[in-house]
């Protein structure tokens, strides 16, 4: 790979930091959510592998970029601790060409940002770009709600951000994309995508996730890390109790009976079912699938992990170390009660971690969250989950003329310009003095926080980085030492880089089974139920189809 | 004003102030004249259902011939537009809704909803008639007015805010709880225990909706002739035979005809209440036809199924009640139907 | 007297049943961060101080501003229209044997039985031009059949011998409606009214399908983002370090929310046996 260097992790922290990815729960290494499509669909696979023709040509970053100080473990990011002192301006003609306004649809975590008339910093970005986008921001835990309206009534916006954990939940997604979105290969595949030099410096595994139907449909707004989910512990409260991290699974429990207290109204846990499942190395690819030696494809509900890891959970719900309040809604909650110290650890997005540091240390100067690093219940070596989908794809609405098209790919283009340019610190803070203060070390105004609310990140992608963070100075080498730490024992996807649409009936089982498990963990269903469970996955739920799948789309994709 | 002064209970057929026309007969006095003749005098009341018709035309039923998806295997993205997809979607005929009746999900959010409605029945549907009786032997008008503004109140709350009352009161870390803890008390599961959870709601919708149900009886007591309760009274009743041999038979009209409408209405148990605790409980106790549908429909974008399920529960609810109305006339009530 | 004292207690938690809840909402959006944690749980009952930060935050213009104005507007403007259509179908509809009457009965009841899927009712709000305009707020719900059926019985159990009367002085429809009609159903006009401001100021559904501007979003939308999905709500104090405690924020909006139903509510409370029960049992 050439220097990597862009910007997407601050916002992107941010971004699920907000949008309690713990109550979208499917983002990634999430149990059993399917992606099949055709309702007596059989699935089908895809080796992206072979796309070579229809993907972009690799360019090269813009010249003079400051080179990172804090470099990652491949293929983790790297990361800067500071700000360049100077920027470089890397597209010195304005973009949009008509004037004629561009309409969007973006997602938002917490309250909506106000729209375009009464919004100064849409408005300075939109005089940058020449053409302005009239972004319609709405509420990311009902997108989907709107996705799939929009998508059924055929009505979709010039451009449509998809986030990536929503594609699952939109039915014969790959006929939408074909009725709905243009076909971007004319305009971007092998060297045309030069026309677009910062979209050529995206990761080509990134693109490889934007085919569908064999063709390039959407521009991909790559991930910086990989990891599912991390487990954030209150360290400045542990430590106030002479208390540390957990380093076993015995360890975990003794201390979370150690810190609740009801009475007090603190408890020790969110619901931590999948950080558990995970730390017994149950398998997490492709929504929870690994390999036996002998070859044959084997689902996490099979395995004696899985089940040591509910009966773990059972014990843990049963002790009474969850917080009432996270059993009581659907868990969007948890994020308050950990800043406000009412549980001590945390299952989430790792895009939380920097995002509630900066806010809470406002309030609570000593407030300092940590990542527990990974530990294998079970000895050996841990496991950790994740994979390289991009956090969401752009779409462009089918059947606008060439121009129109090119125009938006422009647009596009000037959105994705990289960490160390003139472009990125105006579309990540706005106008100087307006929304940010100190060009050295960029602070958000009040303005800038009600107001920016990554519009334009959601339109855009880059090869990315880990951008400096001056409010909390010591997270960026946190981070890149906790990635750094933690990377070697990324799980393997045996399936990596083959795009795999799931039987329908293994899709349709995959919420009331995970439904199942929630009951079984809660107590509601015998811990027996599990068995039963599997051998229902198998037999009645498509378990056993999905596993024909997977066998052959290892063997046909070459893999 | 006239209108308090008409009987209010009975329910009873046309314009009861108008005694010159023999019941039963007296709407078709008009239709002897010629439709031109009728035209001219009735042109004006025609005119006046334009509007609201015109709105219901346009935002009830032109989508309602959506509903067709309910007999295709639809693919919204056949075709160029969202007609031509329903033009080239294959023709299932019932097919969408034998996969219903073969899905365990379907019975069981069917068996959820019938248990609630039944248990609702018997433990929330007596209370308002209770409540009505208990108030209207306020003697105070000044304490009666009051009680009445407090109850009625929670009536027009949305279902948002009463589960966040609830939550905020009876939840893990709700007031009660944390009152319980202090006194060291270890609390209830109230909120997320789904073995109680049809307890839950139903004191849910007893908060938001039984003082409000309460003013349907309170006006029906307000018929009933004083002087029925002063005979008896002289002539030895106690306060429970009275209560049996005049205030309840003077409410059965209206306890019929509720129970009329509650029936026909038995598959819903308030959408909104349901969607917004399911996850705490878990689908198996709070999954009701209602949300089985928003969820088979929106949530997952199955257009076919979910549009399937929902003229399910249409006919289901058309069949419920008229089976319960010809019960009524049996039994010698004036049903629901038998009018206008 | 047992008996009375028994009335007494009933009577007592009917009404403490809802008053107490109230009551610790409105403590709970008044109390400062330090009262809030020593009552260690979210909500407060005894009220140590009042302090209006929350109130003051949620207020000094932001979404919660700008969604009370609009949840005002699209209510005061749906009601009008609600109320304005429905008085003139349920006086249309008040006559039986009149030409057509049955069948544009049955027409109007009908929408109780069958209603129409989500999508389709999205292609034709936006078929007709209605996308991110408060007219889709308004227009697709704005008559109730239910309420329609309740002010019809009301008007049929107007002395038909009035009507008649100014019938023979030469009077039309519109007249009889406007001049005879209308003054005697004060209190169903009233209670209908408030059946359908309620339903406006409550509704949140179509927002979230029409409305593509944040800037045209009404109050319950903020609510249900701020209690529902706990989203810590990004206010304007977030950078100066000076925030007040998210649950004081909250029940200040709950607050906000019940407000003008507690303010409109009594002017119509005393019409309510007259203009339910008439309406509701003879319809």
């Amino acid at each position: 790979m050439t220097s990597p260097l862009a910007g997407a992790a601050t916002n992107r922290r941010k971004f699920l930091g907000l949008a309690g990815l713990s109550a979208v729960s499917v983002a990634g290494g999430g149990l059993l959510t399917g992606c099949g499509e055709e309702r007596s669909g059989s699935g089908g696979t895809a080796d992206t592998g072979k796309f070579a023709d229809v993907l972009p040509a690799k360019g090269e970053l813009p010249a003079g970029l400051p080179k990172p100080d804090l470099p990652g473990v491949k293929p983790m990011p790297d990361a800067y601790s500071s700000f360049p002192t100077n920027l470089v301006d890397a597209i010195s003609e304005k973009p949009g060409t008509s004037g004629k306004e561009i309409s969007a649809l973006t997602p938002a975590w917490g309250p909506a940002p106000p729209g375009m008339a009464n919004n100064a910093y849409i408005q300075a970005i939109n005089a940058e770009l020449g053409t302005p986008v009239n972004f319609s921001t709405h509420d990311g835990l009902t997108y989907v709600d709107k996705l799939n309206t929009l998508l059924g009534a055929r009505d979709v916006p010039e451009l449509l951000c998809v986030p990536q954990w929503e594609v699952d939940r939109l039915p014969r997604f790959s006929d939408a994309t074909k009725a709905l979105f243009e076909d971007l290969t004319p305009y971007l595949a092998g060297d045309k995508v030069k026309a677009y030099p910062m979209l050529a410096t995206f990761p080509t595994e990134a693109w490889r996730t934007s085919v569908w139907n064999g063709r390039l449909m959407a521009i991909p707004n790559p991930t910086d890390g990989p990891f599912a989910w991390s487990f954030f512990y209150r360290k400045d409260l542990l430590d106030a109790k002479g208390l540390t991290y957990p380093k076993t699974i015995d360890e975990l429990f003794e201390i979370g009976k150690q810190v609740t207290d009801p009475r007090k109204g603190v408890w020790a846990f969110n619901d931590i079912t999948k950080m558990v499942a995970m730390l017994h190395k149950a398998p997490g690819s492709k929504t929870g699938w690994r390999l036996k030696p002998d070859g044959t494809p084997e689902h996490q509900l099979e395995t004696p992990e899985y089940k040591q890891a509910i009966e773990f959970m059972a014990k843990v719900f049963k002790a009474g170390l969850v917080h009432p309040d996270v059993v009581a809604t659907s868990g969007g909650d948890a994020k308050d009660l950990m800043e406000s110290g009412k549980i001590l650890f945390l299952q989430d997005g790792p895009g939380t971690w920097q995002g509630m540091q900066a806010e809470q240390q406002k309030i609570t100067p000593t407030f300092n969250i940590q990542p527990v690093p990974i530990f294998s219940a079970t000895g050996g070596d841990p496991l950790v989950w994740g994979d390289w989908e991009p956090i969401s794809w752009l779409f462009i609405r089918k059947g606008l003329a060439k121009e129109r098209v090119e125009e938006l790919l422009r647009i596009i283009n000037w959105c994705s310009a990289p960490f160390g340019t003139k472009e990125w610190v105006q579309r990540e803070f706005g106008v100087e003095g307006k929304h940010f203060t100190n060009p050295s070390a960029p602070a958000k105004t009040e303005l800038g926080f009600k107001e920016i609310a990554n519009q334009y990140f959601f339109i855009s992608g880059r090869q990315p980085v880990i951008p400096p963070a001056p409010e909390t100075p010591r997270y960026v080498s946190e981070l890149v030492a906790y990635n750094n730490a933690m990377v070697k024992y990324l799980e393997k996807d045996p399936w990596e880089g083959i795009k795999i649409e799931f039987p329908a009936a293994y899709k349709a089982a995959s919420t009331p089974n995970e439904d199942k498990i929630t009951d079984i963990v809660r107590g509601r269903r015998p811990l027996s139920d599990l068995d039963t469970l599997a051998s229902d996955f198998r037999s009645k739920n498509g378990g056993d189809e999905a596993r024909d799948l997977l066998a052959k789309a290892l063997s046909n994709g070459g893999k | 004003m006239s209108a308090s002064e008409t009987t209010v209970v009975a329910g009873s057929g046309e314009q009861p102030a108008r005694p010159a026309a023999p019941s039963g007969k007296k709407p078709r006095r008009r239709s002897r004249a010629p439709l031109r003749a009728r035209l001219r005098r009735d042109w004006p009341l025609l005119l006046m259902t334009v509007p609201a018709g015109l709105l219901l035309l346009a935002f009830h039923y032109l989508p309602t011939l959506g509903n067709v998806v309910a007999f295709l295997d639809y693919n919204p993205y056949a075709g160029d537009t969202p007609l031509q997809a329903l033009f080239s979607s294959v023709w299932i005929g019932f097919g969408n809704f034998d996969l219903i009746f073969s899905d365990p999900a379907f019975w069981q959010a069917l068996e959820n909803t019938l248990t609630i409605t039944v248990f609702q029945l018997v433990f929330f549907f007596p209370l308002p008639i209770a409540m009505a009786i208990l108030v209207n032997s306020v003697l105070s008008t000044k304490a009666r007015s009051f009680i009445q503004t407090v109850v009625y109140l929670p009536h027009f709350f949305s279902w948002v805010l009463v589960v966040t009352f609830f939550v905020q009161m009876l939840g893990g870390a709700g007031l009660l709880s944390q009152e319980l803890r202090q006194a060291g008390v270890d609390p209830p599961n109230i909120m997320t225990d789904p073995d109680t959870f049809i307890v839950l709601v139903t004191a849910e919708a007893v908060w938001k909706d039984a003082g409000w149900g309460m003013i349907i009886f309170l006006a029906a007591l307000a018929t009933i002739d004083p002087n029925l309760y002063e005979q008896s009274a002289v002539d030895g009743a106690g306060r429970w035979r009275r209560l049996w041999h005049i205030t309840l038979p003077g409410l059965r009209p209206v306890i019929v005809l509720l129970l009329i409408l509650r029936l026909g209405d038995a598959l819903s148990v308030g959408f909104e209440q349901f969607i917004l605790q399911r996850d705490a409980v878990g689908r198996g106790a709070a999954e009701v036809l209602d949300t089985f549908v928003y969820y088979q429909s929106i949530a997952t974008g199955n257009y076919g199924f979910g549009a399937a399920a929902g003229l399910f529960k249409a006919v289901v609810g058309l069949v419920l009640i008229l089976v319960a109305n010809k019960v009524a006339n049996m039994i010698g009530e004036r049903g629901l139907i038998s009018r206008s | 007297m047992v008996g009375s004292f028994l009335k007494f207690l009933a009577l007592s938690v009917m009404v403490l049943v809802v008053l107490i809840p109230m009551w610790s909402v409105l403590v709970t959006s008044l109390a400062s961060r330090e009262t809030l944690a020593e009552a260690g749980g979210s909500m407060v009952f005894l009220p140590k101080e009042i302090d209006f930060t929350a109130y003051q935050t949620i207020l000094s213009g932001g979404i919660v501003t700008r969604a009370l104005w609009i949840s005002t507007l699209v209510t005061v403007a749906g009601t009008a229209i609600s109320l304005t259509f429905t008085v003139l179908a349920a006086y249309g509809l008040s006559r039986p044997g009149s030409v057509g009457h049955r069948p544009i009965l049955f027409y109007f009841l009908l929408t109780f039985l069958i209603y129409p899927g989500l999508v389709p009712t999205y292609l034709v709000v936006t078929g007709v031009g209605l996308k991110d305009s408060l007219w889709s707020l308004i227009l697709p719900t704005a008559i109730s059949v239910f309420n329609l059926v309740v002010m019809r019985g009301f008007f049929q159990n107007i002395p038909q011998d009035l009507l008649d009367s100014a019938r023979i002085d030469g009077a039309g429809e519109f007249r009889i409606l406007l001049r005879i009609v209308m003054p005697l159903s004060k209190a169903v006009i009233a209670v209908v009214g408030l059946f359908y401001a309620v339903g406006y100021w409550n509704a949140w559904f179509n927002a979230l399908l029409f409305i593509d501007n944040s800037d045209k979003f009404p109050l319950q939308i903020v609510l249900r983002s701020m209690i529902l999905l706990g989203q810590s709500p990004q206010f304007s104090g977030a950078t100066t370090g000076s925030l007040p405690p998210t649950e004081s924020i909250k029940m200040a909006v709950v607050v906000l929310t019940i407000l003008p139903i507690l303010v409109i509510y009594p002017f119509v409370q005393r019409h309510f046996i007259k203009g339910v029960i008439l309406g509701a049992i003879k319809g």
